[in-house]
């Protein structure tokens, strides 16, 4: 499950480098995004 | 101007020191703050730590120079810092209570026997006192209006021996967490302060600086800055050891959270001043700066002095957090794990002797900050498998873990320095090899070798 969890995480950080060629922030929010919405899940979940 | 509040920190630093020095009695109250302390304090000199000299100097130069790809790399760190802390830090935590560890080393110890804590000790003094010099690096040039750079080096070093000499883990975790939240606010106002400077707000005009890959974030090179830093939460003893300090279990809980609150805020914040500098140079409001470690110094120029004063100094608040946060670490691992030692006294003469030899790397001035910081944290990539195998696997002892440590410092140093590295990432290698060794030694162990 926890190995499950890294791979989807580190699956959507490597998105910018295959679908993100806009000339605009959208890499930078979208990495802004995708860590606090981990960040959100780990303080969330039941440790 | 900035004199004067350099003044007005070190009296309140020393002062918060010499109020924690009041307390201490035994090598766990000097080291680990003897695990009494509560998650927002805990959270805050965990981000002191980790946040160093190198967000504001280094940092928002890499994204000048690089563009979103630093956000990335950085946000990466943070992602993988998250998930080995929400996973490990619980175990670690419990097992550094019942069985009373103090330095990282006694992790080791535990499983590998001490004679592996030792060579630790010197791996990690070898890996940690570059990183700890790019610190006093980063507060000389900081200071090298006022004063030339040896001396900048000096007055470093004499700041941070002496703070966490008096106080130990206490007096540091204190001054952390006011450092902390005064390079939160430092962090926001130049942001903003940029942010109405800007002509007009079209990013595109940064082209390639927008996405990844670009000329700069290959992904060779992506994968070498990376990858160290993913598994910085385990292989750095500096925050290692900041793991045994919660008083509970819900206080650990509250420091990873808030440290991942923390981090995710000041990562954008400075990325973000980087790219609006870059911008400002598109526009030809800012300069063009080549050397990326001296755009943020440029940019204090331009600040109104009060703001620029109170920048650079959460520049020097991070720079001596960091330090003297891992200075107190060296020193413990070199007291209790090289020698045996569990008096107080001793652990103080070797904060001492540490800072010292961290001075003199640092007057040498090596290499590129960002470079040197990566290769610091490459080299400690080489532990990975031993702490794994604290709790995953059965196989390996003593002698596999000191074959890995050895095997892969060598690897990573003799790559560094030859290139040798048929285009694949040095931290790529320190890891195939680290782990091939370990399994491998783990082998033989089983065989040939008979442990009493």
């Amino acid at each position: 499950m926890r190995l499950f969890e890294a791979l989807v995480v580190i699956i959507a950080m490597c998105v910018p480098f295959v679908a993100m060629k806009s000339s605009d922030l959208t890499a930078y929010i979208y990495w802004t995004l995708v860590s606090a919405a981990y960040l959100i899940f780990i303080a969330l979940r039941r440790w | 101007m900035f004199i004067y509040a350099l003044i007005l920190y070190l009296i309140i630093g020393t002062a918060i020191a010499f109020l924690a020095t009041k307390r201490i009695s035994t090598d766990e109250e000097y080291f680990i703050a003897g695990r009494r302390v509560g998650g927002i304090i805990s959270a805050l000199t965990y981000a002191a730590t980790t946040y160093s000299a190198f967000m504001m100097i280094g940092l928002v130069g890499l994204t000048y120079l690089s563009g979103v790809g630093a956000l990335g790399f950085e946000l990466f760190y943070l992602v993988g810092t998250l998930m080995l802390l929400s996973y490990y830090a619980p175990k670690i935590w419990k097992m550094s209570k019942e069985k009373g560890l103090v330095t990282p080393g006694d992790l080791f110890t535990v499983r590998y026997g001490p004679r592996v804590a030792k060579v630790l000790a010197v791996v990690v003094a070898l890996a940690l006192i570059p990183y700890t010099s790019l610190q006093f690096v980063g507060i000389s040039l900081l200071l090298s209006r006022e004063i030339d750079f040896a001396s900048g080096i000096i007055f470093s070093a004499i700041i941070t021996a002496l703070w966490a000499f008096l106080g130990g883990m206490r007096s540091v975790a204190w001054t952390d967490a006011i450092s902390g939240v005064f390079m939160m606010f430092m962090a926001i106002f130049p942001t903003f302060y940029a942010f109405q400077m800007l002509p007009d707000r079209d990013f595109s005009k940064l082209g390639e600086l927008l996405y990844v890959p670009n000329s700069f974030w290959r992904y060779d090179v992506f994968i070498a800055y990376t990858l160290p830093w993913f598994f910085f939460a385990l292989t750095n003893p500096q925050v290692v050891q900041r793991i045994f300090i919660p008083k509970d279990i819900k206080s650990l809980k509250r420091m990873v959270i808030l440290f991942g609150f923390y981090g995710l805020f000041y990562t954008v914040f400075v990325t973000f001043i980087g790219l609006q500098l870059r911008l400002l140079t598109e526009y030809g409001v800012f300069p063009r700066i080549s050397d990326r470690d001296l755009v943020m110094l440029k940019f204090l120029e331009l600040l109104p002095p009060w703001l620029s004063v109170l920048v650079a100094l959460s520049i020097f608040a991070a720079a001596i957090t960091t330090a003297d946060s891992i200075v107190l670490t060296l020193s413990s691992m070199f007291t209790r794990d090289l020698l045996n030692n569990r008096s107080v006294l001793a652990g103080r003469i070797l904060v001492v002797l540490t800072t010292v030899a961290i001075a003199v790397f640092a007057i040498q001035r090596p290499a590129y900050i960002v470079d040197l910081a990566v290769m610091s944290s490459t080299i400690l990539l080489c532990q990975l498998p031993l702490i794994l195998g604290i709790f995953h696997w059965n196989f390996g002892k003593e002698f596999s873990a000191i074959v890995t440590l050895i095997t892969g410092f060598s690897i990573a140093i003799f790559l560094y320095y030859t290139k040798l590295t048929l285009g694949i990432p040095i931290p790529v290698w320190v890891l195939i090899f680290s782990f091939a060794v370990f399994f491998l030694s783990a082998e033989i162990e089983k065989r040939f070798i008979v442990h009493t």
